[in-house]
């Protein structure tokens, strides 16, 4: 199936209710909904994110374009989930510990589940043990998040209490760099959300 | 060039006009000062910008909060924690062991139906909003010892997002930015009116100082064009109310807002603090691009305080000041606030010898 361009630009566009329509049509007609996701509504979401990264468009219309493929995904997944897709694996994010600015992690889980991942969102506040428990549901990847320069270095305890795991640890947040991120032995870091998909994506071994 | 005041010297480096040295002012997460008292570094309830003879003093005197007499109400408490509704209708969450913005957790207002059903209504310039007898105590105590002193609060961003969250705001611009606008335009004559109330019961500050955190890392939460054509005509109302009464407006904004700036000046700021190296600010690229229209405040690394690195301290003041300092106009100032890991032996050095290099 070739990619639906009304679809695709309902996405970009964050038209909720062209979406709906068209996505509603589909299920009705019994289209298959794995292509429409992966054709149409994922490769929407992953432009909006290289768009964002070129300064071509900004959060209100990323936040848009997440409310609209939500509400497309959200009549979708039955049928998903019957012919059991596999989205492209389990992540995990939070803030760290004592952090409770969750406007960039929210931004980061959007653009995740627009990407076609399946997010552990872990809130604010989270403890090493939280993210402990999303790895042992299965999380391949930890994305710790933090604004303050205060609440950054518990990062180090999250990356020292994973190690060993199968799983990585991906940090971003405003104070950190890569530098920061090679100093306490993380696997890698997101200078922004759309980097942050791509550096699960690099993680993971996905080709998007 | 003899000494001069403080009052003088601010008032010259807002107008870009030859000063004897730099500015100075800082801003401290709640824990550091209490820690350097603790320590014996200050006397006990002494207050900082008087330790380190700071040149600004501030007062927030307004209230925009929508219900003044809500105060808040706690929802759910554990040990770290306090959830509590307040009188913008939000549901927020805050640390009972340090202070820092609070988690959004919910808001009552989505859309416009609720912002003119459960807010608009509410926000009359009424005297109950101004905190008259602080207001005039701040500014006597100021005056007397001859110091800068701004009248400080917010603006209209850092207005609508505590009534509808962020995320219900940003939605807004691009769904239905006539409400958003219109949002701007009910806060800005609001903060006006109150200006007007105050000013005439107790007389003018020295400037006004608006908080408005426009951006986070590396970009801004809009676009220029959302900027210009949201925001900036409710910034321009209050910021040229500002200036028919001779007052220079400082505007304090978080994160990354250099592409905003054009629009900022425009809208008639005098002054950008902070500067946030860590979101990706550039002051001496902002020097360059604005030094002729605007002064600057801040722009200095927290991170290197934080981190007690004097070497990297020294390197930064050594690079930047004496072009900061070019044609006046700046005010030597941390990128952000000063955290509780900087000894005040750290914090001593970096404003002693910002100052002398700042000496003209």
């Amino acid at each position: 199936m070739s990619k639906n361009q009304e679809l695709y630009d309902g996405i970009m566009k964050g038209n909720r209710n062209k979406v709906i329509e068209i996505v509603q049509k589909s299920v009705t007609e019994e289209v298959n909904v794995e292509e429409i996701l992966n054709d149409s509504m994922i490769p929407a979401m992953r432009e909006m994110g290289d768009r964002f990264s070129r300064n071509e468009v900004y959060v209100p219309e990323m936040l848009i374009a997440a409310r609209a493929m939500q509400a497309g995904l959200s009549l979708i997944e039955p049928a998903l989930t019957k012919s059991g897709h596999k989205s492209l694996g389990k992540v995990c994010i939070g803030t760290v510990k004592g952090d409770l600015h969750d406007i960039g992690k929210n931004l980061v889980a959007i653009m995740l589940k627009g990407a076609g991942y399946e997010v552990d969102d872990l809130g604010v506040n989270c403890d090493v043990e939280k993210f402990r428990a999303s790895v042992d549901r299965g999380s391949k990847v930890i994305l710790c998040s933090a604004l303050l320069t205060t609440t950054m270095p518990y990062m180090k305890d999250v990356v020292s209490s994973i190690k060993g795991s199968a799983a990585k640890v991906v940090i971003g947040g405003a104070p950190v760099t890569q530098d920061y991120a090679n100093q306490i032995g993380a696997d890698g870091y997101g200078s922004d959300a759309n980097d942050a998909v791509k550096m699960v994506d690099s993680l993971l071994g996905v080709k998007a | 060039m003899k000494p001069m005041t403080s009052k003088e010297r601010i008032h010259n480096i807002l107008n870009r006009k030859p000063v004897d040295r730099i500015g100075s002012y800082e801003h401290f997460w709640a824990a550091t000062n209490p820690q350097w008292i603790q320590e014996g570094l200050m006397e006990k309830d002494e207050d900082v910008s008087d330790h380190f003879n700071f040149d600004i003093r501030e007062h927030w005197s307004l209230n925009l909060v929508a219900d003044t007499a809500f105060g808040e109400k706690t929802v759910e408490e554990d040990e770290d924690t306090v959830t509590y509704l307040n009188g913008n209708g939000a549901t927020l969450r805050k640390h009972k062991k340090h202070t820092t913005t609070p988690e959004h957790v919910a808001f009552s207002v989505k859309d416009r139906n609720d912002w003119e059903e459960k807010i608009k209504p509410l926000l009359k310039a009424a005297p109950d909003r101004i905190d008259f007898a602080a207001y005039r105590k701040a500014r006597e105590n100021a005056a007397h010892k001859n110091l800068f002193f701004t009248l400080s609060g917010i603006n209209v961003f850092e207005a609508i997002h505590p009534v509808c969250g962020h995320e219900n705001m940003l939605m807004g611009m691009a769904l239905d930015p006539d409400w958003v606008s219109e949002m701007a335009s009910t806060y800005a004559e609001l903060i006006v009116n109150l200006h007007e109330i105050l000013f005439e019961k107790e007389g003018l500050p020295d400037g006004i100082w608006y908080y408005e955190d426009m951006g986070f890392k590396e970009r801004p939460f809009m676009s220029a064009q959302m900027y210009r054509e949201l925001i900036g005509p409710a910034h321009k109302k209050t910021i040229d109310f500002a200036h028919a009464k001779g007052l220079k407006v400082i505007m304090h904004s978080c994160g990354f807002v250099e592409p905003l700036l054009p629009d900022m000046v425009e809208s008639g700021i005098d002054c950008l603090q902070v500067i946030e190296i860590k979101a990706g600010m550039e002051p001496l690229r902002i020097k360059k691009n604005f030094g002729d229209r605007i002064a600057l405040c801040g722009g200095f690394d927290a991170r290197n305080l934080a981190n007690n690195d004097i070497p990297a301290i020294k390197r930064e003041l050594d690079e930047k000041i004496p072009a900061l300092k070019e044609g006046f106009g700046y005010i030597l100032h941390s990128d952000h606030s000063v955290p509780e890991s900087c000894t005040h032996e750290t914090y001593k050095f970096f404003i002693d010898y910002g100052l002398r290099l700042g000496t003209y």
